[in-house]
């Protein structure tokens, strides 16, 4: 096996109380390989959104990173200084976070929104910018003279696509996505992780997808991490955790899944 | 209750806070006892710096200011307590029924407490007082009462919106329960932290604007208050002619209270809205990853 | 724009509130309603002024209604009537004088105090717990709850009396001529600095917990994080995303600070004798010159209106989601 894009090695995250500490995420190891969907599930609060944030570092007082390691093609994210990790965030992670509706700013136009990243990393000045935004804008399929509105004047699921170009500006090694879609209806939710999976093959960047849907985790990975309680219980790829599920914790949440979805995705294993 | 008063317990501003303002009243209550003399009559000479006899000095017309100070801490709690109380009560009732009763309720009330936000509180008063001439501590009390309650009523009825679609509300109304009910024992309960917060600061609020009113010359001349003493020395000139005591002493005052009420709410604040608290947990932290126990 | 003109229609009532009260409040004293708003004036008033007088106040003969679209009428031309205590100047030129001093005064204060306080309170909510946080909030707490007059009469002592750093009163050094000269204008900021000093000390508090408290409750927001993940800079992500959103509530909270500016800057004037609408104000009070206090509420209301809506403008233009609308 070649040498894995994202390596994540006995990572275990608290989050500090008053007098005694949670353990968010015990223990987790994992890898992603380049070009790779890698998808962790399980219900809320068992620590997978955790482990996202810490793969940008993005976690603020209380939570706390007692041990293990976090390697993007064998550099230590945990290691960098603060200049590297402004460097290391979106050029090399990119992230799109779970509420579509929240993750743009409300108050600076589209334009600006993607002008701040592009002017960070690789140093351009506004035509520049704005060539690159109208580019990425026509990829996800919104008329890019609409750069200049702001957030509240597109719908819930053009805010999510705008996210996801702004994501792929720089065109990152990996894409960290935190229940993209949880907020947006199931017609859109399809629309967009279909966008993703063709942009995935034209770029080739791999995507770390975390939900509590199994089944739509199902059809869009190829390796798939379930965890319960902080701990990571079975890791597979997708047909076998579908197929044979392993672990007691599986096999419970896929009997939670009515019927008639199961019967698709039967389909969807089998092709 | 349990918990709020544990909470309280446990917040170091809410316990300073508390101190201050129980040895305020505890001083107030027990002014007889703590001096002989009468704070209203002349018992020495005229501006004597503070000495064995007058713990404080006295005032420009020999009256003890030490005596003048406690028994103002009376008028000074009554007052704000008592418009405190008063201000409390209708912000709340108006905020409540305006909030829950939505509809043209809300409308007319709303309307108008966003008109007396925008006309200039002090000012109003003024106003009034002046047409009532000299204002004794309950005027005042029952004109700041009644002028100041918007704000409350403002915050109150926000408050009420977002609790008012919760479960527990829409299953008494399924249960028919009469709407004062409601009102009273449904959602009064969930907003007693918003309510705590427009209390304190309404005590403060009123003891600021009795002591500022006096101060501009519109109280009683006979009451013994920490404002009708900042107007007597003001009025003697006690900075100038360096009686200094007879001027910082209900000065000090005045702000030490106002601090100690400002501790509670800010206590109180901290515990309602908990992403505003820092406390242990933050200090824990800290110590974790300066050990070398952890990073981010 | 509406929403602009909705405001200014809100805006009309409330003044015409105000009058309401300054209409009604003599003729609700017990007594007789002329006797009591000009008998401080005592023999001075003639016949003729006294009938002007009671005309401008709306005391004609008719129905209530009539008394009252009277005062109305004039104050909607203009006419608060006539100083009684610098009879005969009327009340407009008394206040209006007054007016600039205390707008310079006040509206320096607010500047200066907002801006400090709002960088003080995004400061200390980006350092959350750190020493410096600490410092400002318990600073803060000082400074809010202690009165206007306390804080006025603390620093003239000190600075004014003690120190003997500054006058201790009047807006310039009265032994100088108001012009547009070197030396009257650093007389003036000269005896503008206790006040100035006084009123930034009781706001600037206020600002800063606004500032931090509302951007302390947005720094779990979704795009504040995205803004991190980014990898944009510390300075870009608090003051573009985090500062830059949370300045709305903290604008509209300015709007109900302005009636606590207006009470200290009050205070102050009259601590430090500075020739503003306090010290005028205090004057009437103690020479029970109701003209002079019925129109500066007038007067006051106004203040507090356009203030009002300069926030309402402000707000608009930072919030884009209320532009188009």
């Amino acid at each position: 096996m070649t040498k894995p894009l994202l390596s994540i090695k006995n990572l275990t995250i608290d989050y500090i109380g008053e007098t005694a500490d949670f353990r968010a995420v015990d223990d987790v190891s994992f890898d992603v390989a380049h070009g790779e969907v890698f998808g962790l599930a399980g219900e809320s609060g068992c620590g997978k959104s955790t482990i996202a944030f810490a793969i940008s570092r993005l976690h603020k007082p209380p939570a706390l990173i007692r041990n293990g390691q976090i390697l993007l093609e064998g550099r230590d994210v945990l290691g960098l200084d603060p200049r590297e990790l402004r460097s290391f965030r979106w050029r090399e992670v990119a992230m799109v976070f779970q509420s579509a509706m929240n993750s743009l700013n409300p108050v600076l136009r589209v334009e600006a929104q993607f002008y701040d990243v592009l002017r960070t990393h690789q140093g351009m000045n506004r035509s520049q910018a704005r060539e690159r935004t109208a580019e990425m804008l026509r990829l996800v399929d919104i008329p890019p003279d609409r750069m200049r509105d702001y957030p509240h004047q597109f719908s819930g699921g053009m805010r999510q696509r705008i996210v996801i170009a702004i994501c792929l500006a720089l065109n990152p090694k990996i894409v960290v996505m935190d229940e993209p879609t949880t907020a947006l209806d199931v017609v859109v939710q399809r629309e967009i992780l279909q966008r993703i999976n063709e942009l995935r093959k034209t770029f080739g960047f791999s995507v770390l997808f975390i939900t509590h849907d199994l089944g739509l985790m199902v059809q869009f990975c190829d390796r798939i991490g379930i965890m319960l309680a902080g701990k990571l219980v079975e890791q597979n790829s997708a047909g076998n955790i579908y197929t044979k599920p392993q672990h007691d914790y599986t096999r419970k949440l896929w009997a939670s899944f009515p019927s008639l979805h199961g019967a698709r995705l039967m389909e969807v294993a089998a092709s | 209750m349990g918990p709020l008063v544990r909470s309280l317990i446990r917040n170091r501003k809410a316990v300073v806070g508390l101190i201050i303002i129980a040895l305020i009243v505890l001083i107030a209550l027990a002014a007889p006892l703590l001096t002989e003399y009468n704070p209203a009559s002349r018992v020495g000479r005229p501006h004597q710096p503070p000495s064995a006899d007058h713990w404080l000095g006295t005032t420009r017309i020999g009256q003890d200011v030490f005596s003048r100070l406690i028994h103002g801490a009376r008028t000074s709690l009554a007052v704000g307590f008592g418009a405190g109380l008063l201000i409390t009560v209708l912000g709340t009732a108006l905020g409540i029924i305006a909030g829950y009763r939505g509809g043209k309720t809300d409308e007319v009330i709303s309307f108008f407490t966003n008109m007396v936000l925008v006309v200039p509180n002090l000012p109003l008063l003024l106003v009034l007082a002046a047409f009532i001439g000299q204002a004794s501590p309950l005027v005042i009390a029952i004109i700041l009462g009644f002028t100041s309650w918007a704000w409350g009523a403002r915050v109150t009825r926000a408050e009420t919106l977002s609790v008012k679609h919760k479960d527990f509300i829409k299953s008494a109304e399924m249960m028919g329960e009469p709407r004062w009910r409601i009102m009273t024992f449904e959602i009064f309960p969930n907003l007693i932290s918003i309510v705590g917060i427009n209390f304190i600061g309404s005590v403060i609020f009123a003891i600021i604007t009795e002591a500022t009113l006096e101060f501009l010359g519109l109280g009683d001349p006979k009451t013994v208050s920490w404002g009708m003493m900042l107007y007597n020395a003001q009025k003697a000139s006690a900075l100038s002619v360096g009686a200094w005591w007879d001027i910082l002493t209900p000065c000090f005052a005045l702000a030490i209270l106002g601090i100690g009420l400002s501790l509670l709410n800010f206590a109180v604040d901290e515990i309602a809205n908990p992403r505003l608290r820092t406390g242990n947990r933050l200090s824990r932290w800290t110590a974790l990853i300066r050990s070398g126990e952890g990073r981010l | 724009m509406v929403f602009l003109l909705r405001r200014l229609g809100f805006y009309l009532a409330a003044f015409i509130a105000a009058a309401t009260i300054n209409f009604f409040l003599p003729r609700l004293m017990p007594g007789d309603p002329i006797e009591i708003m000009f008998s401080s004036a005592g023999a001075e008033l003639s016949i003729e002024n006294l009938a002007a007088l009671k005309l401008t106040f709306g005391f004609v003969d008719g129905p209530l209604w009539q008394q009252y679209l009277t005062y109305l009428q004039s104050i909607f031309t203009g006419d608060l009537g006539r100083s009684i205590k610098y009879f005969p100047l009327p009340v407009t030129s008394v206040l209006g004088h007054a007016l600039i001093w205390t707008v310079g005064l006040m509206g320096t204060a607010t500047i200066v105090s907002f801006t400090l306080g709002t960088f003080l309170g995004i400061l200390a909510a980006w350092r959350r717990g750190s020493i410096f946080d600490v410092v400002v909030s318990v600073g803060a707490i000082f400074a809010t709850s202690v009165p206007a007059v306390v804080t006025s009469l603390i620093v003239l002592f000190f600075f004014g009396f003690t120190l003997g750093w500054f006058p201790t009163g009047y807006a310039a050094d009265p032994a100088l001529d108001p012009s547009f000269s070197l030396t009257y204008i650093g007389s003036l900021l000269y005896h503008g600095i206790l006040p100035m000093l006084t009123l930034c000390t009781v706001l600037t508090g206020g600002f800063a917990v606004t500032m931090r408290n509302n951007m302390i409750n947005l720094l779990g927001e979704d795009y504040i994080v995205m803004a991190r993940a980014k990898g944009l800079s510390d300075s870009r992500v608090m003051l573009w995303y985090a500062a830059r959103n949370a300045l709305l509530p903290t604008v509209s909270s300015l709007a109900i600070a302005i009636g606590t500016v207006l009470g200290g800057s009050l205070v102050t004037e009259v601590v430090y004798n500075y020739p503003g609408l306090g010290n005028i104000l205090y004057q009437a009070i103690l020479a029970r010159d109701y003209p002079v206090i019925q129109g500066q509420l007038l007067i006051m209301t106004v203040a507090m209106l356009v203030a009002n809506f300069i926030v309402d403008v402000s707000y608009v233009l930072l919030d884009p989601r209320l532009r188009g609308a």
